[in-house]
């Protein structure tokens, strides 16, 4: 009986990730009920103040692990999950910071009669930083949903064009990965014990797929045109910014920002 | 190739972001302006056929190819694929969107990053490599071998840019301490195989929708003349100029003024070792170089001659404007020289 080869094309389990955090999303915790503004500000603020210390200055960093680690139990975020989601973040820090650890091998202190060298300080610098930064970017995510993140891009006057089509993007992934997997099941059935497709294979697998997911936009598009659209993204009314968020939003940034002042 | 924001000094990622987010302006305003695509959408149709084509392109890099007699597998880029079947301008935001999802669910590339990577893998190949590249080669019309021929090369060139940007990024962050020369051995041959695969594949399936529907290619208006695909792909050689030129201006000048502050690897190690960046020499030999280096110099030490000592942030600002445009003037004469070589190759053949 055919079985399927999982492993030659890993898309399902990439898209898992998707789901899970889209479900945190809709969570109803202090985190979540927060402005997305503030959110978003206090994420690019931190990320900022993450990645500007210097790559000798690892202890300096250490507070910053309290804003996932506060974060985290706030927004009832599964850390397993964070934890699988930060895997893809890491082989090109990875990749720097060994490259550190080769070419910076003078010792600049000694931990327990052992010599460490520069290049090791700035290795666990960067990773982190890489830890640090990824969480933040995740826990934005499980906090808030795609949604509120588009609709907060719209009223910070990104153009309509490119939201709709960045939501219609995150929209349409399931549906063409779900199609993908026909394909390469029905390719699999024919072609058993093959992993992954073969080279000679690749433009017709791939451009069947584009042909059909080409047929499905002007599917889209014509739905979309029956139900009225006219090409502007649909906002429910504006959520105004109260002065509890502004000060929730200045206080958060004002600890991350006077510690790193003060370094 | 996604850049991590850990690897990302703020300046750098600062700049890039401003360099992006001009790009993705000019090309939105190009698409309202521009009339119906070769996909038959009308203008506010745009979005649901870029958004599809967007999970088409992230469905399709989930699929891994067999490298033949290799072992290992390859996936499809999407750069010049997008551009081939929407134009530039429609790409670069969705290959944008692809890679803002990328950051934010799957944790591919950086927030702060994102500038760099749009600049990377989006500008180099929907601006550069397409409109430069691909449309000249199949501009005569569409084959077989046309297309194999310029989405390889096209591909190829791409991503050594894209590669070479990483690079320089990387180290004018200044948080590695891989050697500049070392770092680039390091990634251009990777990406040149990388993108001789991504090439071949990208070639097989653009042979592919040309033999079943070449009517959905953007070359395909392009190459047959139609007024439609010369207003709406194509990038005159004027304008991609223009905008390398202000990019580079950007980047010049706002990344030198943080490069100002810090001592680059090479006078850092010296301090670390020796107590000092610059070593006093005394001798003949010496003092007629540094005699001739004073005369020549146009700007010394990235400053202006009369800012004294301690320089000034707008000499050292201008100084990387001015060295971009000394860049940019010298790879034009370059390329002038390469033309007329080849030209008087070819009266010789």
């Amino acid at each position: 009986m055919y079985r399927r080869d999982s492993g030659s094309f890993v898309g399902f389990g990439a898209l898992s990730g998707l789901n899970t955090l889209e479900m945190c999303a809709g969570r109803d915790t202090v985190i979540h009920r927060l402005h997305p503004f503030v959110k978003m500000a206090a994420t690019i603020v931190y990320v900022a103040v993450v990645v500007s210390f210097g790559r000798y200055e690892v202890s300096a960093l250490t507070p910053y692990f309290l804003y996932p680690a506060i974060l985290v139990p706030l927004s009832e975020t599964p850390p397993r999950i964070l934890m699988r989601r930060l895997l893809p973040a890491l082989p090109f820090t990875l990749f720097g910071g060994i490259g550190n650890v080769l070419f910076d091998t003078e010792p600049v202190m000694s931990v327990g009669g052992f010599a460490v060298t520069g290049g090791v300080v700035s290795f666990v610098s960067i990773m982190s930083k890489t830890v640090l930064s990824v969480s933040a970017v995740l826990l934005l995510v499980s906090a808030t949903g795609m949604a509120d993140l588009s609709r907060q891009l719209v009223f910070m006057k990104v153009p309509e064009l490119f939201v709709l089509q960045l939501v219609l993007t995150y929209r349409y992934l399931g549906v063409l990965t779900g199609e993908t997997g026909t394909l390469y099941e029905a390719y699999a059935v024919r072609c058993p014990g093959a992993r992954g497709i073969r080279m000679g294979d690749t433009g017709a697998f791939v451009g069947a797929l584009l042909l059909r997911s080409i047929d499905r936009a002007g599917r889209v598009y014509s739905a979309m045109k029956c139900r009225g659209f006219s090409g502007a993204y649909p906002t429910p009314r504006r959520e105004r910014l109260g002065a509890g968020d502004m000060l929730i939003l200045a206080a958060v940034c004002g600890a991350m920002i006077i510690p790193r002042c003060l370094s | 190739m996604h850049m991590a924001d850990a690897l990302l000094s703020p300046a750098v990622s600062g700049v890039m972001a401003l360099a992006s987010a001009g790009a993705l302006a000019y090309s939105v305003v190009k698409l309202k302006s521009a009339g119906e695509s070769n996909l038959g959408a009308s203008v506010e149709g745009r979005a649901p056929v870029m958004g599809v084509m967007g999970a088409f392109v992230f469905a399709a890099q989930m699929i891994n190819f067999t490298i033949p007699a290799t072992g290992s597998s390859g996936h499809i880029g999407g750069g010049i694929l997008l551009a081939a079947m929407l134009g530039p301008y429609a790409s670069l935001l969705t290959i944008a969107a692809v890679l803002i999802i990328q950051c934010l669910f799957f944790a591919d590339g950086g927030l702060l990053a994102l500038g760099c990577n749009i600049f990377n893998m989006g500008v180099y190949a929907c601006f550069v490599a397409y409109p430069l590249i691909f449309k000249p080669m199949v501009r005569s019309g569409l084959s077989r071998g046309r297309i194999t021929a310029a989405s390889v090369v096209s591909v190829v060139v791409g991503l050594q840019l894209g590669a070479f940007s990483v690079v320089l990024q990387t180290l004018l962050s200044g948080v590695t301490e891989l050697p500049f020369g070392t770092f680039v051995l390091l990634m251009q041959p990777i990406h040149l195989a990388i993108g001789v695969i991504e090439g071949a594949i990208t070639a097989a399936v653009l042979c592919f929708v040309f033999q079943a529907r070449p009517d959905i290619l953007d070359s395909y208006a392009a190459s047959r003349g139609t007024a439609r695909g010369e207003d709406r792909g194509a990038l005159s050689f004027g304008k991609t100029l223009l905008a390398l030129l202000a990019m580079a201006a950007v980047i010049g000048g706002g990344l030198s003024l943080y490069a100002s502050s810090y001592p680059d690897g090479l006078e850092w190690s010296m301090e670390k070792a020796a107590g000092t960046a610059e070593f006093e020499r005394e001798g003949g030999a010496y003092d007629s170089a540094a005699a001739i280096q004073e005369k020549t110099a146009f700007m010394p030490d990235y400053g202006f001659k009369s800012a004294g000592d301690e320089g000034s942030a707008l000499g050292t600002s201008t100084a990387g404007i001015v060295g971009g445009a000394l860049t940019l003037v010298l790879a034009f004469v370059a390329g002038l020289l390469a033309s007329a070589l080849k030209k008087h190759a070819g009266n010789n053949v």
